[in-house]
């Protein structure tokens, strides 16, 4: 079975948040919720870096270690989903969580917190797969339709990659060797052109033959 | 070359020795000038992965940060608190806890069984002594409602994942955890005025003096023996004082955790949990011991909660210099309301 991984290529995000308007739209997700969004370092200087960040479906997920009511659940694609019918709304997941993936939407007394909202993967809930209530709680289920979750797919430059972690990791490993030099890469023609870095900088060695 | 003399043959020897040092030492030292080099300042090679990892991680100073999304600590990449937060609730509060809690009620267990029910040794007298007013009577109570209701919810959402799923199922659970969770931060914000109500109509007559120590020294004559006290003993002062400081402590963070719209990020938060868990926690242990001394453990103890009245001889074995405070003042047998019973007066009368 596949192992379901998000990787976000900080040489590529230019920071559009393309992938936090497509979750938004393809889920539906109420006022006040984001299930993704991108941060940007050093924003304006050089060496800034931006990465979109969302549930990453930890192996050994902190927010399923923590919930008092035991709400969580990993698919066998490795996918983290819970409840929100179990779901009290207590907050606790979102302290665990190193991502702060976990929203709340305000409902009920005091502002208190409604049940919990994240990634889904666009893997949906436990309701039956594509079902109106699935949606509604949800959002889309993209993975049972065959199909991979849609900010990676919107994202314009790849820098968000989402699928099985073999074939993720194989994609980056490739920019990686590609590119040559990590972090040091700059610029468009290192990105996507031919030769890249390893050329201009009089770099002997060959590039990865496929090219993306 | 001709014969080798002797002395050339032990020269060379030691010259091989000395070489021989001598590659040795070179083997094991130069792999330390880097180190050397680096530790005198030459070397600084940048690494700008391991930083933006570094900067990432958000180990140390958090750095320039910029996000379109907004709500609370969104500019957070990795929320490196969080794992020691987990590693605290899961494998500290929730066990530790649990061992301290079950611990009070065996000890508690194994008291009543060794010393037994603490009787009034001289029977009692029928006379009556006005102990608590109305009001404090009323604030007591008001404490213990507030307090037994928060505990009870509190624990359920504690421990109900380990006890009350197996029990109720998860649905099930969920309802009751919503419930209690609700119930919880809905009686939170009262536990303040009972915390208030006791400070004022308690704080008298719980100041620390000389004879509070002797009192704790004797082991407040649960092992045998008297211990003399005043109003009130050395135990019910620290439990006094210790319901005012878990008091304080279980408001503060607890108002902090109820109303999560004013922008506190998770550090506060989860600082906010862990003051409340502990607090919390020892709070229950003391009650423990406090709700059964004051009941099954002692006779004569309970009435001064719910009559206002104790038994003459209960005041003159357990809090002999009240007693005779108040008999310098001449209220003993002067409650208000209750004509005081002759001396003979059967005991069911007088008690609760």
């Amino acid at each position: 079975m596949a192992r379901m991984k998000f990787l976000c290529d900080a040489e590529r995000c230019i920071e559009c948040n393309g992938c936090v308007t497509a979750c938004k739209n393809e889920h539906e997700v109420p006022w006040g919720v984001n299930r993704r969004r991108v941060v940007t370092i050093n924003d304006g200087e050089p060496g800034e870096r931006s990465m979109s960040v969302a549930c990453m479906h930890c192996s050994d997920a902190p927010c399923a270690a923590v919930c008092p009511v035991d709400c969580f659940y990993t698919t066998e694609d490795g996918v983290v989903l819970h409840d929100k019918d179990i779901c009290i709304g207590c907050g606790y997941c979102f302290y665990a969580c190193p991502f702060g993936a976990p929203q709340f939407p305000t409902a009920g007394a005091y502002g208190s917190r409604g049940a919990m909202d994240k990634c889904t993967f666009c893997g949906g809930g436990p309701e039956p797969d594509g079902s109106a209530e699935e949606f509604k709680k949800y959002g889309r289920n993209r993975l049972s339709e065959g199909r991979l979750p849609l900010c990676a797919e919107m994202c314009s430059t790849k820098a968000l990659l989402a699928g099985d972690g073999d074939k993720v990791s194989d994609i980056f490993r490739e920019r990686v060797t590609y590119r040559g030099i990590g972090t040091l890469a700059w610029g468009w023609g290192v990105a996507y052109g031919k030769g890249g870095v390893r050329q201009s900088s009089g770099l002997g060695g060959k590039a990865s033959s496929t090219k993306e | 070359m001709g014969k080798k003399s002797p002395e050339a043959a032990g020269r060379r020897r030691r010259m091989m020795y000395r070489a021989l040092a001598l590659m040795l030492a070179a083997v094991l030292l130069l792999p330390l000038v880097p180190y050397a080099v680096a530790y005198v300042g030459g070397i600084t090679n940048p690494n700008p992965g391991a930083d933006l990892w570094r900067q990432v991680r958000q180990r140390e100073t958090p750095p320039e940060v910029r996000t379109q999304v907004r709500g609370v600590d969104t500019g957070v990449l990795i929320n490196a608190r969080g794992e020691s937060w987990r590693q605290f609730r899961m494998e500290q509060l929730i066990p530790w806890s649990g061992w301290f809690l079950g611990g009070m009620l065996v000890a508690i267990a194994l008291f009543y069984l060794l010393r037994g029910r603490i009787r009034i040794d001289k029977g009692r007298s029928g006379i009556l002594v006005q102990r608590f007013t109305v009001n404090q009577r009323l604030a007591h109570w008001f404490m213990a409602v507030v307090f037994t209701i928060l505990g009870l919810t509190g624990l359920v959402l504690l421990y109900g994942r380990f006890v009350l799923i197996p029990l109720l199922g998860p649905e099930g659970f969920s309802v009751t955890a919503a419930a209690c969770k609700e119930i919880h931060n809905l009686f939170g914000p009262i536990f303040p005025l009972a915390v208030l109500l006791i400070l004022f109509y308690f704080v008298r007559g719980n100041g620390f003096r000389g004879v509070d120590f002797k009192w704790l020294a004797k082991g407040g004559g649960l092992l045998g023996g008297h211990a003399s006290a005043g109003h009130f003993n050395m135990g019910q002062k620290l439990w006094f004082w210790g319901t005012l400081l878990f008091g304080l402590s279980l408001v503060v963070s607890g108002l902090i955790l109820d109303f999560p719209v004013f922008g506190q990020g998770r550090p506060v938060m989860e600082w906010a949990h862990f003051s409340h868990g502990i607090a919390a926690v020892l709070f229950i242990g003391g009650a423990f011991a406090h709700s059964y001394i004051g009941t099954l453990g002692m006779e004569g103890a309970l009435e001064a909660m719910t009559h206002g009245t104790v038994d003459a001889n209960w005041a003159k074995e357990h809090h002999d210099l009240w007693y005779a405070q108040m008999e310098a003042e001449g209220k003993v047998g002067a409650v208000p309301g209750q004509e005081a019973p002759a001396s003979s007066g059967s005991p069911e009368t007088a008690g609760g």
